[in-house]
């Protein structure tokens, strides 16, 4: 309409035109710059809650009611099915009921006993870490104890020990198909990968199911495979291990009912292979024959001493020397008296958060860990509780904290080191490195030290006849006739602490 | 000089090695036969150091909030609610996500359901877990027929938008199944539309999703592939309703994040978008792309050579008697594009029939149409069925390309006397440049339905679907599944 400014003075008509244009430009660039921040995942998100039945056309009504009809139908046809029928029958499995770890007054069907635990094993990224990297016991054992509880062969511990060590193998041997899978991830979180078709082995051998259906039950679980890396740091990272858990056994029982899925799914590019850009698979030796050799018995597990990252321990390590060294070096040391912190650590985006506000943010955060350390000389689980998160002095010493990722820091829990190099306002400079934490698998941690890590994280929800008891049969499990006692110790909660627990959450 | 043979596991399998030679079963092998006697004392004990430091972890995790909130969300969902329907199945309900789960299931079952381009099923991997929500909210605050109508078409729109990210999407595919790629997603959208949760939540209700999309090909063409359908519909449920709980997850999972992938993972090229802001003129997908239905319960690629195929048939019956011979026939020359997992010469149970070129052509040569019977073990087995696949080839024209846009399908028998005939579908009724009237859609839809429900309830149920945009309460479609 500024167009049709045909009875004003010609100079107010340019003047007023070039304003419009400008405006024009302006709204635009604004509504550019606006749409470039908002980010993709964010205007999805508000389109599908904006979306109105008034944008509904008369087109798309017609159109998608002739899709809705047709479903139906095929969906009724379909019901005569035998896959179906093996489907259906599938909810025979949550008419059982499991425990749930730390709770005395609840039980689950166990797929959904083996999730919820899941998720409680990786909640606080605290859980064992392995090389290839991996949490490989998170994602087995829970859906283990969730089947034993319920099965009538009444399981001996032997019988648990040995499917969970068959869980472990195989995503073991998985790894070791692909070169890519030696390094830190970037692509697909690895317990989602290799955590399912764990869980699903391990299921498979408790259920003595015969060789056929042990290889049917790994290739249903590859269908349930692989989730993307953005959602670690978030607080969805811990379903990974709890769904890798549920949909393992849910893998197995589903073959144990006759459901099959491609007989060749390891050995295929377009199987297993889909979740890794380099993919060589090979055949896992006779187990009666003197080739075979548990890859545990090479390579050991790492158990954590921090709830975080698996690199966050070199670093503390690393932060909590450079610290002691400067306290040695001059009695007034100050922490005011940092004027740079700077981190030497391997390439790894997930890991790099600057400014942490989450606690799973925190969890995975190389400055993080790092200045947590320093303040306090040690990093705990109670370091990443909120009023911790937002101190003032953590938020200042974070500024002051650079990152840089040396050529020769290789981004493999192998190989890598982490470095702190601590600079004063005085000028002087402390650097410490860490090249293997205590806790990792060339400096395991000692039995003492492993037990009082569980009978510290057990006693905040168990009584001590539970937290004795579990001791007590995991210590001599292969001598334990049933191994669903271990069931009734993770249910002796202190009544006190479940009290505390269960109330005022959500 | 010494040229070594280098290891081409492509080679392998063209061989079909043996079920003992493969990886997969040397797997199934171990699982099934390792004794207790062959765990070592080091295996014994660093095994018990893992499962103790693991039931410590897990304990103290069960302090967390986000064990609490799923542990509320399982109690909820799974308790002894079973009150959801099952397609045809009267007096059996399940609980929302297991509905949604055999339902789905149900729908991909026998691969008769709707295709999309680019290449997905969209529908099932939606209605059912939107029914199954409906089912669960309370009598008097059912979402009316619109709101249903809203949430799938939300469904749909979001699975469209995400396969437009990328240009692999385009074609017939090769690595990811889509529908579980972009079906939890679509799910997940829909029920978040129907839960009415906010922006954030519905961001998150997919960043929850993607964590639980993706299966490989290689379950295509096998007994595990309708679950990819059933488990896009749970998932999607799930993700929506542990949203609107307040789990969060990645707020840029479908942003592209150099070095942490996201929703990216699942593809080699990606160029995501952003889905501009609902406004009176906002253009669903569904407008400009239409769907194609299937008239018989295959791989859609089939659709091409069944009518090229029909066609030759027609030709032959015009000239002799009315059945075919195989001793006619001397050669058929199939023209199709590059597909590797629909290209089976002998396929052997119901599953790899519905995605093989030969088998679709040869029964529609015989028969004169593929039909829900041809699929049956007798039908399969049939000898003359099975001489006329040992006489076909194969070949795949520079002009073919895998892409269900552009690809066509031809059929060339030589006969015994040397005539040749030839068929070719550029079209095949049903697909979205030609679609199926409303009238061979409820016929369709009547032949289907009419196996588990009574005629009565069919007819309710085609008449709820047409006015379903004008239902106060979408409890009338909801009351006439089972």
């Amino acid at each position: 309409s500024f167009l049709k400014l045909r009875n004003f003075p010609f100079h107010i008509k340019l003047v007023c035109s070039q304003a419009a244009v400008f405006f024009f430009f302006f709204v635009c660039l604004f509504v550019c710059l606006f749409s470039l921040l908002q980010g993709i995942t964010e205007s999805f998100g508000a389109a599908i809650h904006a979306l109105g039945a008034s944008q509904l056309t008369d087109g798309v009504i017609n159109r998608s009611k002739r899709m809705m009809l047709d479903t139906l139908g095929v969906g009724l046809l379909g019901t005569r099915t035998a896959v179906f029928n093996k489907a259906l029958k599938y909810r025979i499995t949550f008419c059982r009921s499991s425990s749930i770890w730390g709770r005395s007054d609840i039980t689950l069907p166990p797929c959904y006993a083996a999730l919820v635990n899941g998720i409680a094993v990786h909640s606080m990224d605290f859980d064992d870490t392995w090389h290839p990297a991996t949490h490989p016991s998170g994602a087995v054992l829970p859906a283990l104890l969730a089947l034993a509880e319920t099965l009538p062969s009444r399981p001996s511990g032997l019988d648990l020990l040995l499917a969970f060590n068959v869980g472990i193998e195989v995503q073991g041997r998985l790894m070791r198909f692909s070169r890519e899978a030696y390094n830190i991830p970037e692509r697909f979180h690895p317990p989602s990968v290799v955590g399912v078709m764990g869980s699903a082995a391990a299921s498979a051998k408790l259920l003595g199911l015969s060789p056929s259906q042990c290889s049917h039950a790994l290739a249903i679980a590859a269908s349930s495979a692989g989730a993307p890396l953005a959602n670690a740091a978030t607080q969805t990272k811990p379903f990974h291990i709890g769904n890798a858990a549920r949909r393992g056994l849910e893998a197995a029982w589903l073959a144990q009912m006759g459901l099959e899925g491609n007989p060749s799914m390891l050995d295929m590019d377009v199987g297993l292979g889909v979740y890794y850009n380099d993919y060589s698979p090979s055949t896992m030796p006779d187990c009666a024959s003197g080739a075979f050799r548990w890859i545990l018995e090479d390579q050991d597990v790492a158990f954590k001493r921090i709830p975080a990252h698996l690199a966050m321990h070199w670093l503390v390590d690393a932060a909590l020397a450079a610290r002691g060294k400067l306290q040695e070096a001059a009695w007034n040391f100050d922490l005011s008296q940092i004027q740079r912190v700077t981190l030497r650590v391997p390439p790894s985006k997930y890991i790099n958060c600057p400014f942490p506000i989450t606690e799973h943010q925190a969890r995975h955060s190389f400055q993080f860990n790092a200045c947590s350390a320093l303040l306090d000389g040690k990093v705990t689980v109670a370091s990443f509780d909120p009023a911790q998160i937002n101190r003032s002095a953590l938020k200042e010493l974070l500024s002051k904290v650079e990152v840089k990722t040396p050529a020769d820091n290789h981004p493999s829990f192998d190989k890598m080191y982490c470095e702190v190099q601590i600079e004063t306002a005085q000028g002087e400079s402390c650097t410490a490195r860490c090249n293997t934490f205590y806790g990792h698998w060339r400096k395991p941690l000692s039995q003492e030290d492993l037990v009082e890590k569980f009978i510290v994280n057990a006693s905040s929800v168990l009584c001590t006849e539970g937290v004795e008891g579990v001791i007590d049969v995991i210590g001599n499990i292969e001598k334990v006739t049933e191994c669903s006692v271990l069931g009734s110790y993770l249910r002796m909660t202190s009544n006190t602490l479940e009290k505390v627990y269960s109330t005022g959450m959500i | 000089h010494f040229y070594k043979l280098q290891k081409c596991p492509t080679i392998k399998m063209l061989r079909s090695p043996t079920p003992e030679e493969t990886v997969t079963a040397s797997f199934g092998k171990f699982i099934s036969k390792v004794k207790p006697q062959h765990l070592s004392s080091v295996v014994l004990h660093r095994s018990k150091r893992m499962v103790l430091d693991s039931i410590g972890v897990g304990l103290i995790g069960s302090t967390t909030e986000v064990f609490e909130m799923v542990l509320q969300h399982c109690k909820h969902m799974y308790g002894h609610d079973n009150i959801c329907s099952v397609y045809g199945k009267r007096g059996i309900k399940l609980s929302p996500t297991l509905a949604a789960f055999v339902n789905g299931v149900a729908t991909h079952s026998m691969d008769f359901d709707d295709t999309w381009h680019p290449a997905t099923h969209p529908s099932g991997a939606v209605l059912p877990g939107v029914l199954a929500l409906s089912d669960m909210m309370p009598a008097s605050r059912k979402p009316s027929g619109l709101d249903f109508l809203l949430a799938f078409n939300v469904g749909i729109e979001i699975q469209g938008r995400l396969m437009r990210f990328s240009n692999e999407a385009r074609n017939i595919p090769k690595r990811f199944h889509p529908p579980t790629v972009v079906g939890p997603m679509g799910s997940a959208a829909a029920c978040a539309r129907l839960l009415s949760l906010d922006s954030s939540q519905c961001s998150h209700a997919l960043a929850i999703a993607a964590s639980l999309a993706g299966a490989p090909m290689a379950n295509a063409a096998t007994q595990s592939k309708p679950l990819h359908i059933g488990n896009a519909s749970r998932l999607g449920l799930e993700a929506a309703l542990l949203a609107s709980r307040g789990l969060e997850a990645s707020p840029l999972v479908l942003d592209a994040v150099a070095g942490v992938a996201g929703f990216s993972a699942f593809y080699e090229d990606y160029k995501p978008q952003p889905l501009d802001s609902p406004h009176d003129g906002h253009a669903f997908l569904l407008e400009e792309q239409d769907m194609g239905f299937k008239r018989f319960p295959a791989h859609l690629g089939m659709h091409w050579v069944a009518d090229a195929a029909a066609s030759v048939h027609k030709l032959l019956v015009g000239v002799g008697p009315g059945k075919i011979s195989p001793d006619q026939v001397q050669d058929i020359l199939l023209r199709v594009p590059l597909s590797k997992y629909i290209n089976r010469p002998f396929p052997e149970s119901e599953h790899e029939a519905r995605h093989s070129f030969q088998f679709n052509a040869c029964s529609a040569l015989l028969d004169g149409e593929v039909t829900v019977q041809s699929f049956t073990p007798g039908a399969i087995r049939r000898p003359e069925l099975h001489a006329l696949l040992s006489r076909v080839r194969l070949e795949h024209p520079h002009d073919n390309p895998a892409n269900f846009n552009l690809m066509y399908g031809e059929v060339q028998v030589t006969l015994v006397g040397g005539d040749i005939l030839k068929g070719r579908c550029d079209t095949f009724y049903g697909h979205w440049r030609n679609p199926l009237t409303n009238e061979s859609l409820r016929k369709k839809f009547r032949n289907n339905a009419e196996v588990v429900l009574p005629s009565a309830k069919v007819e309710r149920l085609i008449e709820a679907v047409d006015e379903l945009d004008r239902l106060d309460d979408c409890q009338d479609l909801l009351s006439q599944l089972q």
